[in-house]
């Protein structure tokens, strides 16, 4: 696929934020699958299909969530993309219960992309392919800048919708504290501004706490956002 | 004893070459591609310096009415929080409303609906204030805020020189091209809150990969903004997006 192609797509993405339905679409310009979905999954925001291309689409998270096993739970708890050419061989010992329920159906491999911000594991993308085939490092790299989008997208609007958006911020100086942790917290994790902004908002979320209060513990460092080679996490 | 003190006159002749020096370097500034932010950091550092006041601290307004603090003399949570209180009920919030300089020549008479100013005031060491508007004609687009530790009114002299200077840092924000628009107004008021949005976020990088405060964050940002001879919010945004590196 051309570079041009995947720039539209993610360009398209960008401009969704507020429309699920309209996260499946670029991914299908852009890769060689028959069909997309995106959840939630987990505790943090619940487990829910946000968006599917098609039935089948649908009908794969679901399975995956009843039977709790699938590409997408391996994908969330690992923090980085699972990839399943073929589904039923090797795919079938790793997920015995969901192989089994879909071998009857026209899905020949299988795709899943997590959908996380900073230290937060919020959910998942599942590409699947009716003819068999794999996504090269270059689509899986594609496939991996779009889920980037989709998850700020994803949180930004349950953020929005349980009420914890920025006028959670308070008074001119509490705002001050949380420009200045948004600093560090870029710095820590190599963010935009914007995206770190969004990581102290989720972990205020996910912690049940006010937004300042934890901008004050990342400006005195009790709590402090790290990369490693298994993720993001955040200590303290 | 020495001449000055024979001749107090003396020192006020000083102080009004301060005065038309300040005057001249902000002409200067205003006609140059300048960094709003270094204007008005400028501005109340003369201002404390020459107006006899222990702190300033400029606010604006953003598009809401709300009053933020964009520069002030101390960066020192006790100073900007005292702004807050006195921009949620108090002197910087009435001049802000009714675009008349207000003044409380002793702190300890401010109206019991200012308590929680009145009382941060004091605990800080501040016994008078003056908030000035910013304005340019019938809008308010923020306050100047003087600040002194001990009581009794300002100067008359230097209220004409602290309206000029509150002039002035007005036309700073919204340049001349601004007058006739009010969307580009409000556009520019934006840009300067911005900036400052921009300055705390590069304090915090700056205190996280320096190890340092953030009160020490950002006069390294000062110092390179001024060695470099580059605008503060221009040195913050590099910081920000991570093109600059003040190690490096």
């Amino acid at each position: 696929m051309a570079r041009s192609a995947f720039s539209a797509a993610l360009e398209a993405l960008e401009r969704t934020a507020e429309a699920p339905e309209g996260y499946c679409r670029p991914f299908l310009d852009v890769l060689p699958v028959s069909g997309a979905s995106v959840s939630t999954i987990g505790d943090l925001l619940g487990s829910e299909t946000l968006a599917a291309s098609d039935a089948q689409a649908a009908r794969l998270d679901e399975l995956q969530f009843d039977l709790g096993e699938g590409p997408c739970w391996d994908a969330l708890r690992s923090g980085t993309h699972v990839l399943a050419p073929v589904l039923q061989e090797p795919g079938r010992a790793r997920w015995p219960a969901f192989a089994a329920a879909v071998r009857d159906e026209p899905v020949s491999s299988m795709f899943a992309f997590p959908l996380i911000v900073g230290p937060l594991r919020i959910g998942a993308i599942d590409l699947y392919s009716e003819s068999p085939g794999t996504l090269d490092g270059r689509h899986a790299r594609q496939a991996d800048a779009m889920a980037a989008v989709v998850s700020r997208h994803v949180l930004r609007r349950a953020l929005n919708a349980v009420g914890r958006h920025d006028e959670d911020a308070g008074s001119g100086y509490s705002r001050r504290l949380i420009h200045q942790a948004t600093g560090f917290v870029l710095a820590q994790l190599d963010l935009t501004a914007e995206d770190a902004r969004l990581v102290i908002q989720g972990h205020a979320f996910a912690a049940e706490r006010p937004m300042m209060a934890v901008a004050q513990d990342i400006i005195d460092g009790t709590i402090v956002f790290s990369r490693r080679s298994d993720g993001i996490e955040a200590t303290g | 004893m020495s001449e000055l003190e024979q001749r107090p006159t003396v020192g006020g002749l000083t102080r009004e070459r301060r005065l038309m020096e300040t005057f001249a370097s902000l002409a200067d500034t205003l006609v140059d591609d300048y960094d709003v932010v270094d204007l008005l950091q400028m501005l109340v550092d003369t201002c404390a310096e020459l107006f006899d006041s222990t702190a300033a601290a400029i606010l604006l307004a953003d598009e809401h009415g709300e009053l933020d603090v964009v520069a002030s003399t101390s960066e020192a949570s006790r100073l900007v929080e005292l702004m807050q209180l006195s921009a949620d009920a108090g002197p910087c919030i009435e001049a802000y409303q009714t675009g008349r300089m207000v003044s409380v020549a002793d702190i300890r008479d401010a109206p019991e609906q200012w308590r929680r100013f009145r009382e941060s005031a004091l605990a800080a060491g501040f016994a008078a204030v003056d908030a000035i508007p910013m304005r340019l004609r019938t809008t308010v687009i923020g306050t100047l805020n003087l600040l002194r530790a001990s009581p009794g009114a300002l100067d008359p002299h230097d209220e004409v020189a602290a309206r000029a200077f509150a002039d002035v840092a007005t036309i700073g924000i919204l340049h001349e091209r601004s007058l006739r628009e009010s969307a580009v107004l409000a556009e520019q008021l934006q840009g300067a809150l911005n900036s400052r949005v921009v300055i705390e976020q590069a304090k915090g990088v700056v205190a996280h990969t320096r190890g340092v405060s953030i009160d020490a964050a950002f006069q390294l940002l000062r110092d390179y903004a001024r060695t470099n001879r580059m605008g503060i919010s221009r040195v913050a945004a590099q910081i920000v997006n991570r093109s600059l590196d003040l190690d490096a």
